[in-house]
């Protein structure tokens, strides 16, 4: 009985952390993406409010959450409504498959950094991404409005498409780590003294611009597309609505998709790795708290990758970006399977 | 030397290791860590150059006035000249010049001793375009443009401009900016060795 109740208690505290930070840590990637796009275009990005505009997300929240809520007269007001819990929620929940670092003792109570180590976890991610694909038809559709119809249409086209990338593109580090939770594959990978990333650099290279299609970044944001569609999908929202989807298309997304790219390829909690040799830790001084920082250090170098990326290149058609789907990216994940399949004896042994 | 007039489209190579992407990359990371350019727009402010087109002023007699056609004028219109006041000869020039000409409204007093000043000066700054037609008009050298540019006001009849806010404004460029050499922008000395120290020689006019 007490264990049961320790049990939860953990599970409770795990929830009310992952959901406290990923959301704070929505809000503020708004202001570390407003800096990144100041400075590459030599501007010096929010400075009033706060050091630096520090507290920018701040007033940004106040005020979206004061601004009135428009709807439009002729749109479908369940429907606009459960877009948005649609939207949130999956994004959201994919933390949970997600983990954080090496299980640790707190108290004589043995804690995975994990909210539910599920043997099937990244079949859960992926199956919860493209629950994505209905909040953005749902809340084109209910808006009832030309550009909000044609950037959710564009961008179902392209998560149809990319999801099936994406799902081939991983099946490279399943095979070699035999196994689909996460947390194994983490372990698999410190076990075997190997990123994935040295032997599936194709899946690596396709599954980041996966990503970046999925959630609608440059050079993929055709639903997005300002200088077309307004804002695509988003348009007929107001207030905290509007604000709500790009904080978890843009960012809680990117976060989650960086952090299993991290899982699978990177090495999760692992520091640097030297192929077949073993680990190099230059934080070592930090103890039992290095894992954690390296996973955290590793995430937010690949979402400033991202950004980095958005505000550099240009905007595809919507046909390239199907074309190059189907066409280029989809046979080299084939062509990548077969490569893992012959070189994973050798991971294995 | 075989001078290269387009890039060459990338190799299969070149596609393979996003070459186009990388070069992108390393320009914008070049720029995000160099110096920002922007003005911190309402702590900091530009100077503009002395020949900018913002709001209008009347300078004011203080013995600088363009010879001799100010007294051409003066003499033409008896106008009173007082030091420290508008040069303005009431001729209408710059009413006429003006693309919409509604936009003024000026009118003349007869003093008692018989000679004429100007006694209202209105601009109505909502219907200008500071096309700067007028100041091209101005025979006196009394309308200009100034350097303000901040003209944002609360009210309709604040964005008029009266003939005491004019000689405010002139008196005040006077005294800052009147002595200034007319150059065109602050990089001058750069833009002075483009124009003369360039191979190109134009054939120079013969004076009679």
């Amino acid at each position: 009985m007490e264990g049961l109740f320790v049990q939860l208690l953990v599970i409770g505290i795990k929830i009310l952390v992952i959901l406290g930070v990923v959301l704070g840590l929505g809000a503020y990637l708004t202001w570390v993406e407003r800096k990144v796009a100041a400075h590459i275009q030599r501007r010096a990005g929010p400075m009033v409010v706060g050091w630096h505009g520090l507290l920018q997300p701040l007033a940004d929240g106040l005020k979206l959450i004061t601004k009135e809520d428009i709807f439009p007269r002729t749109g479908n007001r369940f429907l606009y409504n459960l877009a948005l819990v649609l939207a949130l929620v999956p994004a959201v929940l994919v933390f949970a498959v997600v983990p954080f670092g090496p299980e640790f003792e707190f108290f004589g109570v043995k804690v995975k950094p994990i909210l539910t180590d599920v043997n099937v976890g990244l079949l859960l991610v992926f199956a919860l991404g493209s629950m994505a694909v209905y909040a953005i038809a749902l809340a084109g559709w209910a808006s009832n409005s030309k550009y909000a119809l044609i950037g959710s249409m564009r961008k179902a086209g392209i998560i149809v498409s990319y999801e099936v990338v994406i799902t081939f593109a991983v099946m490279g580090p399943v095979i070699l780590a035999g196994t689909l939770s996460t947390y194994e594959i983490v372990q698999q990978q410190i076990n075997q003294k190997l990123w994935y990333i040295w032997l599936q650099p194709i899946a690596f290279v396709i599954y980041m611009f996966a990503m970046l299609a999925e959630t609608g970044r440059v050079p993929f944001d055709v639903q997005e597309a300002e200088a077309e569609l307004v804002t695509g999908f988003t348009v007929e929202y107001g207030g905290i609505k509007f604000g709500l989807f790009p904080l978890v298309e843009w960012y809680v997304e990117v976060l989650s998709l960086s952090a299993i790219a991290v899982v699978l390829f990177l090495g999760g909690w692992s520091p640097i790795n030297i192929p077949f040799l073993g680990f190099v830790d230059p934080l070592f001084f930090l103890g039992p708290l290095s894992p954690f920082v390296w996973f955290v250090l590793k995430v937010a170098l690949l979402f400033l990758f991202v950004l980095w990326l958005h505000w550099t290149l240009p905007r595809y058609r919507i046909d390239q970006i199907t074309e190059t789907a189907w066409k280029v990216m989809l046979p080299l994940t084939f062509v990548n399977l077969v490569l893992t399949a012959v070189l994973a004896p050798i991971v294995w042994r | 030397m075989i001078k290269k007039v387009f890039e060459k489209p990338l190799s299969w190579l070149e596609r393979i290791f996003f070459i186009d992407f990388i070069r992108g990359l390393s320009v914008t990371i070049r720029h995000a860590f160099s110096k920002t350019i922007t003005t911190h727009y309402p702590y900091e402010k530009l100077t503009p150059p002395k020949r900018f087109r913002g709001f209008f002023g009347h300078k004011v007699v203080d013995g600088t006035e363009p010879q001799p056609a100010f007294d051409e004028w003066v003499e033409r219109f008896k106008v009173e000249v007082e030091p420290g006041k508008s040069r303005c000869v009431v001729c209408l020039l710059c009413k006429r010049a003006c693309p919409v000409p509604q936009l003024f409204e000026i009118e003349g007093e007869k003093l008692p001793n018989g000679k004429r000043r100007v006694s209202v000066f209105n601009m109505n700054m909502l219907l200008c375009t500071f096309c700067g037609f007028c100041v091209d008009a101005c025979p006196v050298d009394c309308l200009f443009q100034s350097d303000i540019h901040e003209t944002a006001s609360y009210s309709r009849k604040d964005s008029v401009l009266t003939l005491e806010v004019l000689e405010r404004i002139g008196r005040d460029w006077q005294r800052r900016r009147e002595k200034e050499p007319d150059r065109i922008w602050i990089d001058d000395a750069q833009r002075m060795r483009l124009w003369y120290e360039n191979d190109l020689k134009l054939p120079e006019v013969k004076k009679q």
